[in-house]
């Protein structure tokens, strides 16, 4: 099957609009990172209670993110779907964008950025999640790149082998991720579940997130779209959802039930703001009314609807990134159980994580800078199909689909 | 200078210029002394703390730490650093139970989770038993706060500008640190700052010693006395012992 694909021309007036406003964000986060690195991190929100803020959830939604690369090299390389091969390149390079937000968000969050790029490497700890880590996240930007260059010279062994090692290796990445937080000792962290509802998490993320790409970029630049193909899309974007929220569920039955997390669970699940991130955000928003409006035929045949239910799942899961990182700090770990502390010097109850303009800045500008290299790689590199349609329709979509499109 | 010698002279000066900063490096390296807990030894140290001694309008022991660690206090709750901590504690339900106050600093654990999830192996134990973070090689990513199930690990948010006791060094802003049971003391063959001001007022309630030597006095109170740990049931075989807790 042969595919054609030409670059953006990234010559109009909005093209330079974006890339000036991007430019301008950059710039802001690299001067509040320049404050932090000369003053000290306490410009962040973060505290000795809470010492993980913004740029950590950013750092895990990020790498959840790059999914996307995952299901759609998964679909062409494994399960043999030639209809998603004009969207591999778009896929895997994407997926290496958001593997660098991910790091980029890592660095600039550390206290001493100087010394980032000599200690990992000259005291590489192997039984460390942190070091273990940033170790599969470079090696995925790598290979990345190597599935990049073979779909670019259309080396056929090549792309079959790294379409493959790419689903495997992103395997590892999003279960690593996971464990950053499931091999501590924490109350609300220390979950076997953690890892797979990770990993499902991020393949409903990266899926959405693909559909809601694909579907914007082909509008913009006028290009053919198979409705087919974002239907399809969207139904495994429906399973996905609904296999993370069970995992979700019974990650938190489980915590709920035994006695020494319980109390720290109830907290999570309705105290504060986080019972509204969670039932509000994650279940109903980014998980129910999506799951159903993909599910129902009529909405989950039209791509308006199924864009809208991706942008929610995106919301959903960027609040349970932040129910991951967040919640398990300002829930104090429990010294005494059985009893109570009536006085201390260190804040040694349940603290509330705020963050600051600086911070703020700062995300904005990892997330600013991978957005220039987005339109700068659409405008240089062949990414974008001229088309992208089915050239055989199975059974389901005749089915969902009575008339088909003609291009 | 054309282009091939330009090339050629920034490459001898490159090449030279590495292996001497190389050298440079490995003569530092071969001339620091290896401090005595770092070297191979029998001794494993552990602290006893007796809370029938230790009286709840005391902080001498946090004042002398504070003190001679150049432990840094910003007057904000956030970012101010305890390496001994003192905590007032009640039953939540046995009413009639009296308050207990009681340190907390490191716990110096067998199995420390600190040491485990450190990516650049700055936080280690040493060969007798103290976890120490090299302040040097720290990169302050603050997972070893987030592993640290006793919340005894701080990082220096902001610069320390109070720097009492100029024989020891202060830590920069970016990195983490927590008690180091005064290892530079007790190297010296002398007892750690908390140790020594609670003698002092002849309290008492603090003790330090080797656990493997169990004519030592630290040993004793342990093999004669109900000890407890804090949160044991973690498996990171703390090594301060608590007597009345």
């Amino acid at each position: 099957m042969e595919v054609d694909f030409k670059s953006i021309e990234g010559k109009s007036l909005q093209y330079y609009l974006l890339l000036f406003v991007l430019v301008v964000l950059v710039c802001a986060g690299a001067f509040s990172t320049y404050l932090m690195i000369t003053q000290g991190i306490y410009l962040s929100g973060m505290t000795n209670r809470v010492p993980w803020g913004l740029q950590i959830v950013m750092a895990v939604f990020y790498i959840g993110l790059s999914a996307g690369s995952l299901v759609v090299s998964g679909l062409y390389g494994i399960f043999g779907k030639m209809e998603y091969k004009p969207f591999a390149r778009m896929a895997a390079f994407m997926a290496m964008l958001f593997l660098i937000a991910g790091l980029l968000s890592i660095v600039t969050d550390q206290g001493r950025i100087d010394r980032v790029f000599v200690e990992p490497f000259s005291h590489f700890n192997v039984i460390s999640m942190f070091s273990i880590n940033p170790a599969l996240y470079m090696g995925h930007v790598m290979i990345c790149i190597i599935y990049l260059w073979a779909l670019f010279k259309e080396k056929g062994l090549l792309t079959k082998v790294a379409s493959v090692t790419v689903v495997l290796w992103a395997l590892c990445v999003h279960t690593g991720t996971g464990a950053i937080f499931a091999f501590v000792p924490r109350e609300l962290y220390n979950t076997a579940l953690l890892p797979p509802s990770f990993v499902a998490a991020a393949l409903s993320s990266g899926a959405a997130l693909m559909i809601i790409v694909i579907v914007s970029l082909f509008k913009i630049t006028k290009r053919h779209l198979d409705i087919g193909l974002v239907i399809w899309l969207g139904r495994l974007l429906a399973v996905f959802i609904v296999v993370a929220m069970y995992v979700i569920l019974i990650e938190n039955a489980h915590r709920y039930y035994q006695i020494e997390s319980r109390e720290a669970t109830f907290y999570y699940l309705f105290g504060s703001y986080h019972g509204l991130l969670f039932w509000g955000g994650l279940i109903i928003v980014g998980s129910i009314i999506p799951a159903s409006l993909l599910f129902k035929r009529k909405t989950g045949t039209s791509v308006p609807w199924i864009v809208f239910s991706s942008v929610l799942v995106v919301i959903g899961v960027m609040c349970e990134r932040y129910l991951i990182v967040i919640p398990g700090q300002e829930h104090p770990p429990d010294l005494f159980p059985g009893m109570e502390v009536t006085s201390t010097v260190l804040a040694e109850g349940i603290v509330t994580y705020s963050m600051s303009f600086l911070e703020l800045l700062q995300a904005l500008s990892v997330f600013s800078l991978i957005g220039i290299m987005f339109i700068l790689g659409l405008k240089y590199l062949p990414l974008l199909p001229t088309e992208a349609r089915i050239y055989e329709r199975s059974q389901m979509l005749k089915d969902l689909v009575p008339v088909s499109e003609k291009p | 200078m054309d282009r091939r010698d330009f090339i050629r002279t920034g490459g001898i000066l490159l090449v030279g210029a590495s292996s001497a900063y190389g050298l440079r490096m490995l003569a530092v390296s071969s001339s620091r002394a290896p401090s005595p807990g770092s070297l191979p030894t029998t001794r494993k140290w552990g602290m006893v703390i007796d809370l029938n001694k230790c009286s709840s309008d005391c902080n001498v022991c946090m004042d002398a730490c504070r003190k001679e660690n150049n432990v840094a206090i910003h007057g904000d709750e956030r970012w101010d650093i305890h390496w001994i901590r003192k905590v007032k504690i009640k039953s939540k339900n046995l009413n009639n139970s009296g308050e207990k106050s009681v340190p907390l600093l490191c716990n110096h654990c067998e199995h420390p989770p600190c040491a485990q999830v450190c990516p650049v192996q700055a936080t280690y134990k040493r060969h007798d038993g103290i976890v120490i973070v090299d302040h040097h090689r720290c990169i302050g990513c603050r997972y070893c706060i987030i592993a640290c199930p006793y919340n005894a690990r701080y990082f220096n948010y902001k610069e320390n500008d109070d720097w009492p006791n100029k024989d020891f060094p202060k830590r920069s802003h970016g990195v983490a640190e927590a008690c180091t049971f005064c290892a530079h003391l007790l190297d010296e063959g002398k007892q750690p700052a908390c140790v020594e001001a609670c003698q002092r007022i002849n309290a008492g309630a603090i003790m330090v010693g080797d656990l493997n030597d169990p004519e030592s006095d630290v040993s004793q109170i342990i093999a004669n006395n109900p000890i407890k740990r804090i949160r044991e049931d973690l498996g990171t075989e703390p090594k301060v012992y608590y007597v009345g807790l």
